[in-house]
This record gives structure tokens, C-alpha cells and sequence, in this order.
């Protein structure tokens, strides 16, 4: 709350000074300062297990190794190994149960601060009938079962289920909704077509959107996660930026102003959309008015300007430009006013993505020849490198709780997608099949 | 943070420095077709009135998020049951479509541009220049075309895989625009000239290597057999 204050007092003082200069149009120079907070103290948590209760085999265990694996992504739990903790039991009923006294004092004693376990079953013993979960949640500062959940579905959502459950622990603890539910846009190659596709956050259930037999590049989520905006070759002879519906699949154009229109972000509300477009000769930004369709020029420098990222809070805009001679990163305000460039190192700096916290801009990097992910702080005070090694690392996108970035790499060879903690740590690959998977686009949280 | 102010003093500084250069930054163009009109605004202004659909400009649905909390009701002491359904509920793609027509349209074009002996024009890796051997090829191209008085060329271009997909296709854009303006430099006509950028996204050469770069650095002239 105090930091709160004093940021707002800082910018509040900045724009006074800045208003006084006649330099700022508005708004400008909104940068949030928020710490990453690297001290973040995990909170240990032991998932004891997910009992089978009359269904298939494979039914307990799938949903346990799901959880498992949520609660370890989430970066807000530390996942305790309970057996090398001598905790060997694998069901603890409802809780009320005298044995779950013992083990509930074991875990506290050890330090663990939260268990949970449960059941799964058919709800029939046909074998097309819904699947039914039971959670349980203990907590060790209360001492208590403090709740659960019960899903029901068919037995094609039981991974759902898990995630489901696995964002209800998140949102308890942190009153965030959680990212185990969030899903990745992409595009795939099908011959020599590329086409868009949706998969879960941890790159299962991929699912085809567009079967155009051509083009479709980069693919953005609009903020109520119903569409995307993307690229489309569709017409051959311009590229014009399209819309589709996931939930209906209808798809219509939104920009063909003619040449080449790439890029495409919506506003954090929804109410403006960025892009570039060369329909006036070069490569330019521009901003179309959702609601009056009005369209307004950003930038009207002779280089190419490309690539908008939108800050939080709706006001600023990162992206790339050539007009120093290679691409590097530039930040404005939104309505095009108060450029100014952000990166000095290197000669290649491109695709920046404006971190949902704000404190980050994650980008690619040129460095020995080599494209690598990067991320610098909106001041330009303070940069990283995120990953090292041979192959192009490309379209870093962030996960809605500002935690993970998922991107494309063709570190192994063919390009394939990638999620990776914002701190550099934990490359896990997320996708295995086909010639070509790039241009990921994490989804808002729900 | 007398540092953080510091900082803020530079690049405030370095903003005012920059507006200072660049003069003007910004105007307005109301969307639509082909006009070139820009009109000067005063800031922030949008123009247009918001009832008339524009050319260029399709419709636009409310995308702002209209309920927060992601349909988590919470961990309780007496759960009721929740049905899990598909999630965000994706709809089935029908594959069938018109795949089909883009690629014989390419293929038609393709063998059209080989028959015709329009040659191609190669880069220097991040480079759009025209260099000595593409002003021969294009040499040629431009006799072809003089001869060929009819003919529509579509010249496409290309990146090899290093650096990233959007900047690629700004690059691509702009090595396609530098053979098509040597074309009519050589004196062919402008309007039978087109440009479409391909970025890194349709290489004609798949292996790791500078052989197969150098290959992928191209502007590739087509010979248009449809509109």
C-alpha cells in the first residue's frame, strides 16, 4: 500500500514537472516500478494423492499427475515430496477420520503448510458415464479441513478437472485466478499451409481453428479470450488482419486497407486495435477505434515500424522500429506522442511483449548471432537474458500472471514451442508433433 | 528514490531530445480504400462518425472481459457439485474448404514464371540492397517484360529463417519493393508491378545452413495468371 503511494506520488510529481515542460500529452511516462518480489516465500504444499473410486485404471492417476504438475507451474507452490517426507499414505478419506489427525501433524511439523487429497470414480459402471471428483484441502495455520470441491464430467475432462481444482489453490492463497486453465494460440504447419490452433497452457487438446490451405500468422487473444486477431493470406494479394470466433468458428476481416497489415494487439480493454500496416507506403503504426472504426496514424517514419505491445494499464505502447538502421525497441504513448527509444544494446532487438504486471518487456534479442529471449524493465534500467545456445528463439508471449513466457525456438532443430519461468528457469517444451509449431499467444486468465 | 527520479530526469530529457528531432510526431487519416488523404488533428482527435461502415474497416464486436473472478467459486466446506464442461469452448474446423484452390493457383503461376525465364534476386543477410549480379538478373526481367507488354509481375519477398517472423516480413517487404522500384527504374510500367512480403514464412530451402539462407534471401518474380 505504502509502495502504491509513493509510485503514485512519484509519477503524480513527474507528470506535474513534465505538464510544467509542456512535453507530455497525457499520461505519459506510466511505468510502474512494482517489484518482482524475488524473496516471494513459496507456500509448501503436499498433494498426498488422488485415490481411484471404482473407475478406470488410469483415472486417479491422471488427474494426480495433472494437479501435480499445476501446482508446480503455478510458482506459487513449493510441490513437497510427502513419501521422503515418511508420509506414505495415499488417501485420507474426509479428513475427519482418526488417522488423518496423525498425518495432518506429521505435515505441519515438517513445515508443510497445506495437504490435498482426494477421489475419482465413475458415477456408473458404464463406461460413457461421468466421471466424479472429490477434493480435500487441509490447512496446517488453521489446523483444519478447511474445504474441497466435487467436479462432475465426462471422463474426455478429467484433466480439466484437475486444472479446475489446481486454480481454486491458487486463487485461495493468492486471490489470483490461476493459469491452469489458460490456453495457447499458435500456428502449426499442415504442407505448406500454416494454420492457427489452440492447446491447453501445457500443450495438450490441441485443437485446429483455421483450414485456409495458405498463410495465418500471429495470432493475438482479444481480453474476453472469445477471439483472436491474426494475419491471414487468405486474399494472396494483400494481408489483411482477421478476426474468429473460437466458440462458432466464424471468422470475418477486420483491417484490409491493402499492402501488408501484420501485427495486430488489442488494448487491455478491448477498445483499441494495434497494428502495422504498409497501406501508405511503409510499414507504419496505427490504431483503429473499435467502437467508431476510426483510425488514427501512430507513427509516420520512413523505416518500418512494427510489432505493438500495449502496457496494463492501456496508456503506453512498445514497439519495434528500423529507423536507426536495425530493429530496436521504442516506447510512445498510445496516441503516438512522446517516442522514445528504449534498447541500446545490440543491433537487433525485436517482438516485444509488455509484461501483464508491467514491470517487464520480454523481447528477442540478438546475441553472438544468435536470437535469444531477453526482457528489460520499461526505464531500460535494468536487462536480462533469458536463454542461451544455438536456434531462433522467437514470439515470447506472457502467461496472464506475469510468471512464465511461452515462445517459439528451433533450439531442436524444427521450431516447436516452449514455456519458461520469467526468471530464465525451467524450459519445459510443449509441443512434439509436426514440421513447424510457432507465434504462441498465451491467453488472459478466465 | 532521489535515484529512481534520476532516472526518470534522463529519460525525460532524452524524450524531449527526441520530440525535438523528430518534429511532428503524429496525424490522423481516416480509414479507407486508397486514399492517401491524411488530414493534420489535433491530438487524440478521431475522426469519421461512427455509424457508416469504412472501407477497410470490418466490424467489431465488444471484446472487453464482462466478468472477472474465472468462474471459481472457491474452496468450501460444503462443495456443491460443478459440471466441468469443454473449457473454452472451440468450434470444429472444416478442412475441406478452399485449401485446395490457393496452391493450384500458386502451382499455375509457379510454372508460368518458369516457362516465361523470370529470374530471381538475391540479398545480403539483413540487407535489402540490389546488389551487382540482382541489377543483371533484373536487367533481364525488365527486356522480358518490355516484350512481354501485357504481362503482370508479382514480385515476392523473401527472408532466410534468422530473426524473428514480423520483422521478417517487414524486411521482405522492403527487398521486394527494392526490385520492384529497380524495374521501373529500367522502365517498366509501375501498375504491372505488385509486391507481397512472405517474410521467413515460405522458404524454398529448409536446411540449417548459410547455402540454404542464401537461397531464402530472395525476390522472387511470378508471373500473375489470374486478376
Amino acid at each position: 500500500m505504502t509502495q502504491m503511494k509513493l509510485i503514485s506520488a512519484l509519477v503524480g510529481g513527474l507528470l506535474l514537472v513534465a505538464g510544467a515542460l509542456g512535453i507530455l500529452e497525457s499520461g505519459a511516462a506510466d511505468v510502474f516500478l512494482e517489484a518482482t518480489r524475488p524473496d516471494f516465500q513459496k507456500i509448501a504444499l503436499g498433494v498426498v494423492g488422488i485415490q481411484n473410486a471404482g473407475g478406470p485404471d488410469w483415472l486417479g492417476g491422471r488427474i494426480e499427475e495433472v494437479l501435480k504438475k499445476d501446482v508446480k507451474r503455478s510458482l506459487v507452490f513449493d510441490l513437497i515430496d510427502l513419501p521422503g517426507m515418511g508420509i506414505k499414505v495415499h488417501d485420507l478419506g474426509t479428513g475427519l477420520e482418526g488417522g488423518a489427525k496423525a498425518v495432518f501433524k506429521q505435515a505441519a511439523e515438517n513445515g508443510v503448510s497445506v495437504l490435498v487429497w482426494g477421489r475419482a470414480g465413475l458415477k456408473a459402471a458404464d463406461k460413457e458415464a461421468d466421471v466424479n471428483m472429490e477434493g480435500f484441502v487441509y490447512d496446517s495455520g488453521s489446523d483444519e479441513v478447511v474445504g474441497g470441491k466435487r467436479y462432475v464430467g465426462s471422463p474426455s475432462v478429467v484433466r480439466l478437472m484437475a486444472h479446475r481444482f489446481a486454480d481454486e489453490l491458487v486463487f485461495r492463497y493468492t486471490g489470483e485466478p490461476g493459469i491452469a486453465r489458460t490456453k495457447i494460440a499458435y500456428v502449426a504447419e499442415h504442407g505448406t499451409a500454416r494454420e492457427l490452433f489452440v492447446m491447453d497452457y501445457d500443450g495438450y487438446d490441441a485443437r485446429q481453428l483455421t483450414a485456409d490451405g495458405f498463410l495465418n500468422l500471429m495470432p493475438r487473444w482479444s481480453p474476453d479470450r472469445r477471439f483472436l486477431v491474426f494475419t491471414t493470406y487468405r486474399n494472396r494479394n494483400t494481408q489483411d488482419i482477421d478476426m474468429i470466433e473460437l466458440a462458432t468458428g466464424k471468422r470475418w476481416t477486420v483491417i484490409s486497407l491493402g499492402g501488408l497489415n501484420i501485427t495486430p494487439a488489442l488494448s487491455p480493454d478491448g477498445n483499441f486495435l494495434a497494428f502495422a500496416s504498409s497501406y501508405e507506403g511503409n510499414s507504419d503504426l496505427y490504431r483503429l477505434d473499435t467502437r467508431t472504426k476510426a483510425i488514427q496514424r501512430l507513427t509516420t517514419n520512413p523505416s518500418g515500424d512494427l510489432s505493438p505491445s500495449w502496457s496494463p494499464n492501456g496508456r503506453e505502447l512498445v514497439f519495434v522500429s528500423d529507423r536507426g538502421g536495425g530493429p530496436q525497441l521504442f516506447l510512445m504513448g498510445a496516441d503516438g506522442s512522446n517516442v522514445r527509444r528504449l534498447t541500446f544494446e545490440g543491433d537487433y532487438n525485436a517482438a516485444p511483449v509488455w509484461s501483464p504486471r508491467g514491470n517487464w518487456i520480454a523481447y528477442v534479442c540478438r546475441a553472438r548471432r544468435e536470437y535469444k529471449l531477453c526482457v528489460i524493465s520499461p526505464d531500460g534500467q535494468k536487462r536480462m537474458q533469458l536463454t542461451t545456445g544455438p536456434g531462433v528463439d522467437d514470439s515470447p508471449s506472457w502467461s496472464p500472471d506475469g510468471r512464465h513466457l511461452v515462445f517459439s525456438s528451433t533450439a531442436d532443430g524444427k521450431s516447436h514451442i516452449y514455456m519458461i519461468n520469467a526468471d530464465g528457469k525451467d524450459i519445459e517444451r510443449l509441443t512434439f508433433e509436426g514440421t513447424h509449431n510457432s507465434a504462441p499467444s498465451w491467453s488472459p486468465a478466465s | 528514490m532521489t535515484k529512481t527520479l534520476g532516472i526518470y530526469g534522463i529519460t525525460l530529457v532524452a524524450s524531449m531530445a527526441f520530440i525535438g528531432l523528430s518534429g511532428c510526431s503524429k496525424k490522423s487519416v481516416q480509414s479507407g480504400g486508397d486514399s492517401q488523404a491524411t488530414q493534420g488533428m489535433a491530438k487524440g482527435g478521431s475522426i469519421g462518425s461512427s455509424d457508416s461502415p469504412k472501407s477497410g474497416v470490418g466490424s467489431f464486436p465488444d471484446t472487453s472481459i464482462q466478468s472477472g473472478g474465472g468462474g471459481l467459486q472457491g474452496i468450501n466446506k460444503n462443495p456443491s457439485e460443478e459440471r466441468v464442461g469443454g473449457g473454452t469452448q472451440l468450434a470444429k474446423v472444416d478442412p475441406s474448404g478452399s485449401s485446395g484452390r490457393q496452391m493450384d493457383e500458386i502451382r499455375a503461376e509457379q510454372a508460368a514464371s518458369a516457362a516465361a525465364g523470370l529470374r530471381d534476386v538475391f540479398y545480403a543477410f539483413d540487407s535489402w540492397t540490389i546488389t551487382e549480379d540482382g541489377r543483371q538478373a533484373l536487367s533481364r526481367d525488365a527486356e522480358w517484360m518490355k516484350s512481354n507488354s501485357s504481362a503482370q509481375v508479382k514480385v515476392e519477398g523473401h527472408c532466410d529463417e534468422r530473426g524473428t517472423s514480423a520483422y521478417n516480413l517487414v524486411l521482405g517487404e522492403k527487398r521486394a519493393k527494392a526490385a520492384r522500384n529497380y524495374l521501373v527504374e529500367l522502365g517498366v510500367g509501375a501498375n504491372r508491378l505488385s509486391v507481397v512480403s512472405y517474410g521467413k514464412e515460405r522458404p524454398s530451402c529448409n536446411e540449417h545452413a548459410e547455402s540454404c539462407y542464401q537461397q531464402n534471401r530472395r525476390g522472387h518474380l511470378v508471373l500473375k495468371t489470374g486478376k
